[in-house]
């Protein structure tokens, strides 16, 4: 699984930030590691640039893992054991180097961890609980053990004054930092101002083709009908899917809901009679196989809406309750009489009335001449 | 005396095109199609019925009802939007709609509404009417507070609503009078209006409409 690079709150590029939200660890563990690898002949560089490579760049907000503390310490007994490993097959550099950069990147890594609230300053908060003491404690255990590594064993390697040493690090450090600090934020927002007009034109382009395949299909094919009632049909139906769209209230294509698949029943019936359909819903279950039966029953009373009754428009009503769903399809129409339901007509009742009864639920229509029609469809469902 | 009635939208195809079907039935004392000029009408006319677009550039529809609740009491208004999401329903309503209508509804279904509002009645559409009892249903004690809960009574009419029936056959299903339908549906409004504010934030969020 490639994992996602952080696009905010990051150091360089992001990919110690994004793999410590994929690990569920603190970002500054991450990097102390990459570091520590970085000591030996440079390999936490290239890791670092592989997986740049690797990685994609992370869109939207992606959820953090969490990890409880048995994982955290799995994950760095992992790391621990790889970096012995690589001691054991005497590709350290110098114990002293490895061992300083360690020790001084975990240590600060565990003094900056949850930068604010996990500070130094925890060791003085009362309120702090025993686990934020314990980690700051152990960073700066680790901070003076690496000092104390450095200048016991690379001091005296070079034969120089250690406190001298660390004093023309630390300036040639500051005077990089204030050199080329400029320069390096000026390229970084320079980047970053080119991804987001990156960002921005991939979103009207896909903007663009959508609007194409869509909205002015639909105008194109309007210009070309004469019939009124096809023309508002072509109407309602690009509002209706133009507004899924901005709005996002399209269902996901895998969404097995009831409601999912009685909309796109309604959806179907206005497609072939060209009579509107009045969806409102309540409530949903996911679809199973009474559902579906339910939805197909439903989808046969309403076409015999849109055949029969000569109503402007069908309402279709889906509601769920404690013990079961209930679907009703309405017409304002002009109705029949139980008594004389033409033979073709009968068939068609029949079958809704048979497919819902073979799933356990009942199937009741309602109608009179000149009332309108009720299909009323109800399933018992245990909660 | 007809109503006097004020329409506000920012689509002026769309306020020219009903203008011309609501001509007939009622007194249109003006219009505007944003936020200021609409105010600024509302306040000089004080008209009976405003018909109200939900989505405008600087605050929308909830932006004028609430600039003109205090300076005109009268006045009332009935939502009219192509949204059918939920919370800009919602929304509308809370701020003191009496009614809403999506733009796809028939002339003579908008004249009927607003002259439904315009004497003080609640406008429920099946799609609001279903909005509502989800909003009330579903999950449990989504609201706690006895005022705001629905009676069985209520609920039935709503479901009715949403099942596509003029208040008429709502009437003459339950086997009650037109005026007790208003009364159950202006009572539904009023428990909408008035319901606690962060458990209808809860349940927009459980749709993940906010």
């Amino acid at each position: 699984m490639r994992f996602k690079r952080r696009s905010s709150d990051r150091m360089i590029a992001g990919v110690a930030g994004g793999l410590a939200d994929a690990l569920g660890v603190g970002a500054p563990f991450v990097r102390a590691a990459f570091l520590t690898l970085a000591s030996i002949w440079g390999l936490g560089l290239v890791l670092y640039v592989a997986l740049w490579l690797y990685a994609y760049e992370e869109v939207g907000d992606g959820e953090p893992k969490h990890l409880d503390s048995t994982q955290k310490a799995g994950l760095a007994m992992c790391f621990a054991g790889a970096m012995w490993c690589f001691e054991i097959l005497g590709w350290w550099p110098h114990p002293a180097l490895v061992i300083t950069v360690a020790t001084l990147a975990f240590g600060t890594a565990a003094l900056i961890d949850r930068a604010g609230s996990g500070t130094v300053a925890v060791l003085f908060d009362p309120g702090a609980g025993a686990a934020g003491r314990v980690r700051v404690a152990m960073g700066v255990l680790l901070v003076v053990v690496g000092v104390t590594v450095f200048a016991t064993t690379v001091g005296p390697l070079f034969e120089a004054n250690v406190v001298v040493m660390i004093s023309a690090i630390l300036i040639t450090a500051l005077g990089v930092a204030l050199g080329f600090g400029p320069m390096v934020r000026r390229l970084v927002a320079d980047l970053a101002r080119e991804r987001n007009e990156r960002i921005r034109q991939e979103e009207r382009a896909e903007m663009a083709a959508h609007l194409h395949d869509s909205v002015l299909q639909t105008l194109a094919l309007i210009q070309r009908t004469d019939d009124l009632s096809r023309i508002s049909m072509l109407a309602r139906h690009q509002e209706q899917e133009l507004r899924d769209w901005l709005f996002g209230t399209a269902p996901a294509p895998d969404a097995d809901l009831m409601s999912t698949a009685l909309r796109q029943a309604a959806r179907r019936v206005e497609d072939d009679y060209q009579v509107p359909v009045d969806v409102v819903v309540v409530g949903d279950r996911p679809l199973d196989d009474p559902g579906r039966s339910l939805v197909a029953a439903a989808s046969e009373a309403m076409v015999n809406a849109a055949k029969h009754s000569g109503a402007a428009r069908i309402s279709l009503y889906f509601e769920t309750e404690d013990d079961g769903v209930s679907i009703y399809v309405t017409d304002q129409g002009k109705g029949f009489d139980a008594g004389t339901i033409p033979l073709d007509r009968r068939g068609i009742a029949d079958s809704i009335v048979g497919r819902v009864r073979k799933v356990g639920g009942t199937a009741t229509i309602t109608s009179a001449p000149g009332e309108g029609t009720e299909v009323h469809l109800r399933l018992p469902v245990e909660a | 005396m007809k109503p006097r009635v004020f329409l506000v939208d920012d689509h002026r195809l769309f306020l020219s095109g009903v203008k011309a079907e609501l001509a007939g039935a009622f007194e249109i004392v003006g219009d505007a199609s944003d936020v200021d000029t609409a105010i600024s009408g509302i306040r000089r006319l004080d008209p009976d019925v405003v018909l109200i677009d939900v989505h405008m550039p600087d605050g929308g529809g909830v932006a004028v009802i609430e600039a003109v609740t205090d300076t005109n009491p009268g006045v009332r208004f009935l939502a009219l939007s192509v949204s059918d999401k939920a919370e800009d329903v919602i929304a509308m309503i809370r701020a003191g709609a009496r009614g809403y209508v999506t733009k796809t509804i028939e002339p003579a279904e908008l004249a009927e509404a607003i002259q439904r509002v315009h004497d003080g009645d609640a406008v429920f559409s099946p799609r609001l009417a279903g909005f509502v009892l989800d909003a009330f249903a579903g999950g449990g004690p989504v609201v706690d507070d006895d005022l705001d809960q629905l009676t069985a009574r209520e609920k039935d009419v709503l479901r009715l609503i949403a099942r596509g029936f003029a208040y008429k056959q709502v009437a003459r299903k339950l086997d009650i009078s037109i005026k007790t339908v208003e009364t159950h549906v202006s009572s539904v409004l009023r428990k909408l209006q008035l319901s606690n504010r962060h458990e209808l934030a809860r349940w927009a969020s459980k749709r993940r409409i906010v």
